[in-house]
């Protein structure tokens, strides 16, 4: 019976170490990042504030629809108005061809018009890794208590055209539920969109 | 508003980022019949042609991905099934797994025409998307269509071979596959493990089906393979709900040719049995068991009448009956002390093995040595019985115990039992080292059981003797068939390497199979040599051992140096056609098992190194027909280049307009398949 135990531990351990050790109903792991203005940002420096992390990367279909359409900065405006921190991960690495130097991603920010608190510069993949962020989008919801409270796809349309507004939209549902102080009710599903392009 | 001008400069901005990247991918319809009957089923199939280096994906994308849709705009009375999906790549990279498909892939859809459908000339559409990735991921939108004649006919399409082959890349659904799955240990959180175990030896992984209420995750922790089984371990994460009750997807497996087979596995996982050993699979031990402490008590029974044994009975008891003519019970207990002595030697002997086995964990058991070194043990125990070579205790040791044995009383009768054990090595040696085999698979208490019982097999006649010295006249006097029953046992025990050599057949390659069977052989000379020169010679026995040694030794030298292989991929026609729209050069070799000349070009003209650096050069492709079970298309193949039968070598130009190169029947050479090589590539 031991041998069991420490077998699903070490294979969870291996799991987390190598990818993922954000858990929904635990407190969301803590980083440290720079963003693409040079300013540092700790999830810490947040509490008492909902966060939500968007894993991003404009060539991926999936993630260029959701800002095409202007879907995404219109979600983004509504929960900063409403004292939320949205931050962009872009974990692309540097050989990827996704990868945005600062001032690429200051003028792609400019040009789409994003309405996030900040893009976070990871190209080292550390943030992404941690949380296990897998595909582009991949979305993370922390309540004011540093708990992870939601994870996964944005909403249940994992299409790269057509009109997000019109799906259901589990950041959005998350997030007003956790401002009235209720219980999310949908706290994960499965993430849809291109691979994250780590460090290649 | 400032929304819509928001839209119009992101259109902008999109066109100028995105706009003129092009998909990759082709696609088109293609039908297995060009003519149909009402009330038939006709297999439709969206070919999706990837670009080098692009893939698409499969139901279930894995880490990230779509997988491909199909929506279909039939006319009334026609229905399209499920997609038959075939089996896809599974696709690592930076941490994050898909199942893919790369190059090409068949996606085949049932229609079903019912029997009102209207006859006539039918368009058939329809509206493919994909995501297809390689470095960039693009979305893939395409609307095919073909036509089909629903009249008073039916007929095949000349696409139908296409079918045939991608039919064959299908999973297997057939109750074949015995599966079966249980949770494993608790819960961490969302992540639950269970383990798959597959009644198949040459499955290498699962690819699961997705679900929207969990994920299982897509690495496979391969568990050592025992028993005929092999268990994969994976995890699950939950997203919403209790944990599933039932898993589905396809497990996976090489066949001979390299080429991937899969098989449909729909099974409910079940709560963990109570676990009771340390072994990671809960085995049925009860039914077994008995049978086996049975086995081990008549085969202890059966060592009473080797050669070496059977004279000693005889002698002992008549000692024990003379040393104690006044006290039948003094007898009756010095019996008991005997089989005491016996059941430690056992008992001693069963520690040895269980250390043995438990210093030899960490080297984690593969199965495949475990049954060559079971084949080779059970080798040497037939020579043994058929007395080419013997297996004795040491001088010194016989010594100790015959000094032991000579003591009164019930040290005596202790010792006795001991030295019985010992004196009986060269006879029990053999069993004891099949015994100790099979002890290697069962937990200790099992081993330990196992050998008492034995032990308790060998000590019986002395015991029953001891408490009725009268019966001894009923004892089989020694006499020379003892050494005809010892051969004997031999032939059991050479059936019983044959068994086990089959259950290596599973894990080894044509050539390997080969190998070992003369590795046999040799080892079985080796063993006659020792026997014969060394153990029983008089002179020159340092060089006998060295003789033996190098027999052995000569044959590992060479199975283990045999030429590496060629990459054979298996031959098809589709195969052939691909290969020349690369305009790559085609080796197509068929052959047969048993078709001497075949092996023999093979070793002598093809799988040299000249050939192989010539075939690496041409960036050629090598393909081969393996006509050792009858098969039609080979037939039809070779029937085109008016060959009866194997062998036939072909060599097809890079230039898709020249027809193959006929390599002549019979005997082949190097020169002639380098000068065709040659050809091929100017």
């Amino acid at each position: 019976m031991n041998k069991t135990w420490t077998t699903v531990a070490a294979f969870a351990a291996v799991c987390a170490t190598a990818f993922g050790a954000a858990e929904v109903g635990k407190p969301a792991p803590e980083f440290e990042a720079k963003d693409i203005n040079g300013r540092t940002h700790k999830l810490s420096d947040y509490k008492g504030k909902i966060v939500v992390l968007e894993s991003y990367n404009l060539d991926c279909p999936f993630c260029a629809n959701h800002f095409k359409t202007g879907a995404m900065q219109e979600l983004q405006d509504w929960a900063t108005s409403k004292g939320i921190v949205w931050l962009l991960v872009d974990s692309a690495g540097k050989q990827s061809g996704s990868y945005r130097d600062p001032a690429a991603a200051k003028k792609e920010w400019d040009d789409l018009k994003i309405k996030a608190t900040a893009w976070i510069d990871d190209h080292s993949g550390k943030v992404g890794r941690l949380y296990g962020m897998k595909t582009t989008p991949h979305m993370f919801v922390i309540d004011k208590n540093g708990v992870l409270a939601y994870q996964g796809a944005i909403d249940d349309r994992p299409e790269p055209e057509g009109d997000p507004r019109k799906a259901r939209n589990y950041v959005r549902e998350a997030v007003s539920k956790l401002l009235k102080g209720e219980k999310v009710e949908v706290t994960q599903t499965k993430s849809y969109g291109c691979g994250v392009k780590y460090g290649g | 508003m400032a929304g819509k001008r928001l839209a119009v400069l992101l259109a902008a901005v999109a066109f100028a980022t995105n706009g003129s990247a092009a998909i990759t991918t082709q696609a088109r319809l293609i039908l297995s019949a060009e003519a149909a009957r009402p009330g038939e089923t006709v297999m439709a199939g969206v070919q999706l042609k990837m670009a080098r280096g692009w893939h698409t994906y499969w139901r279930n994308s894995g880490d990230s991905g779509v997988p491909t849709k199909i929506t279909w705009q039939l006319p009334d009375g026609i229905k399209a099934g499920d997609i038959q999906w075939p089996v896809p790549g599974k696709f690592t990279m930076a941490g994050l797994t898909t199942y893919v498909y790369h190059d090409e892939v068949l996606l085949m859809v049932p229609l079903t025409l019912e029997k009102d459908v209207k006859p006539g000339m039918l368009d058939l559409i329809a509206k493919v998307s994909w995501l297809e990735c390689e470095r960039v991921c693009l979305p893939g939108k395409a609307e095919v269509k073909t036509t089909l004649e629903v009249g008073a006919n039916s007929k095949p399409s000349s696409e139908i071979f296409l079918f045939d082959a991608w039919k064959k890349k299908l999973p297997r659904v057939d109750e074949a596959i015995n599966a079966r799955a249980f949770w494993e240990g608790g819960t961490d959180g969302d992540s639950r493990a269970f383990v798959l175990e597959v009644g198949a030896m040459d499955e290498e992984d699962f690819f699961p089906y997705p679900d929207k209420a969990f994920e299982v995750q897509a690495a496979t922790e391969t568990l050592p393979r025992a028993d005929g089984k092999v268990r994969f371990r994976k995890l699950v994460k939950k997203f919403s709900g209790g944990w599933p009750q039932q898993v589905q997807g396809v497990v996976v497996g090489k066949a001979a040719t390299g080429r991937l087979i899969a098989a449909e596995v729909n099974v409910p996982i079940a709560e963990p049995a109570p676990v009771t050993s340390a072994t990671t699979a809960p085995e049925a031990e009860s039914k077994p068991l008995a049978l086996m402490l049975v086995f081990a008590f008549l085969g202890g029974l059966i060592l009473n009448i080797m050669p070496c044994v059977l004279p000693v009975i005889a002698l002992k008891i008549l000692g024990f009956v003379e040393q104690n003519k006044e006290s039948p019970r003094r007898v009756r207990q010095l019996g008991l002390i005997y089989c005491a002595g016996v059941l430690a030697s056992f008992l001693v002997l069963a520690g040895l093995a269980i250390g043995a086995k438990q210093a030899s964990w960490g080297m984690q058991f593969q199965n495949v040595n475990f049954l060559i070194a079971m084949t080779i043990l059970v080798l040497l125990v037939a020579l043994n019985l058929f007395g080419v070579f013997e297996v004795t205790l040491s001088g010194r040791a016989m010594d100790a115990a015959g000094q032991l044995a000579s003591k009164k009383g019930v040290a005596g009768a202790f010792f006795n039992g001991v030295l019985a054990t010992a004196l009986a090595t060269p006879c029990t040696a053999p069993f004891l080292g099949v015994a100790l085999g099979f002890a290697f698979t069962q937990p200790p208490a099992i081993v330990v059981a196992t050998l008492l019982t034995a032990g308790l097999g060998l000590a019986a006649p002395y015991v029953v003797l001891s408490w009725r010295p009268d019966w001894l006249r009923f004892l089989p006097k020694p006499g020379a068939w003892m050494e005809k029953f010892k051969i004997a046992m031999g032939f059991p025990m050479l059936a019983t390497v044959v068994w086990s050599f089959k259950l290596t057949l599973n894990h080894f390659s044509k050539s390997d199979v080969f190998w070992f069977g003369v590795f046999l052989v040799a080892l079985s000379m080796s063993a006659w040599i020792w026997g014969e020169f060394v153990q029983r010679g008089a002179t020159r026995r340092g060089l006998a051992a060295g003789a033996s040694v190098l027999v052995t030794g000569v044959v590992v030298t060479l199975a283990l140096t045999k030429a590496p292989e060629l990459d054979w991929k298996p031959w098809s026609p589709e195969a052939v056609a691909r290969a020349r729209a690369e305009g790559r050069p085609i080796l197509v070799d068929f052959t047969a098992d048993w078709c001497a000349t075949c092996q023999v070009n093979m070793r002598t003209s093809i799988n040299i190194k000249t050939v192989r650096r010539k075939l690496g050069q041409l960036n050629a492709v090598t393909l081969v027909g393996d006509y050792s079970r009858e098969d039609d298309a080979i037939t039809e193949e070779l029937k085109k280049f008016g060959r009866g039968g194997v062998p036939l070598v072909l060599v097809y130009p890079k230039d898709a307009s020249k027809p193959p190169i006929v390599l002549p029947d019979g005997y082949l050479t190097p020169q002639i398949v380098l000068d065709a090589l040659e050809k091929a590539g100017s």
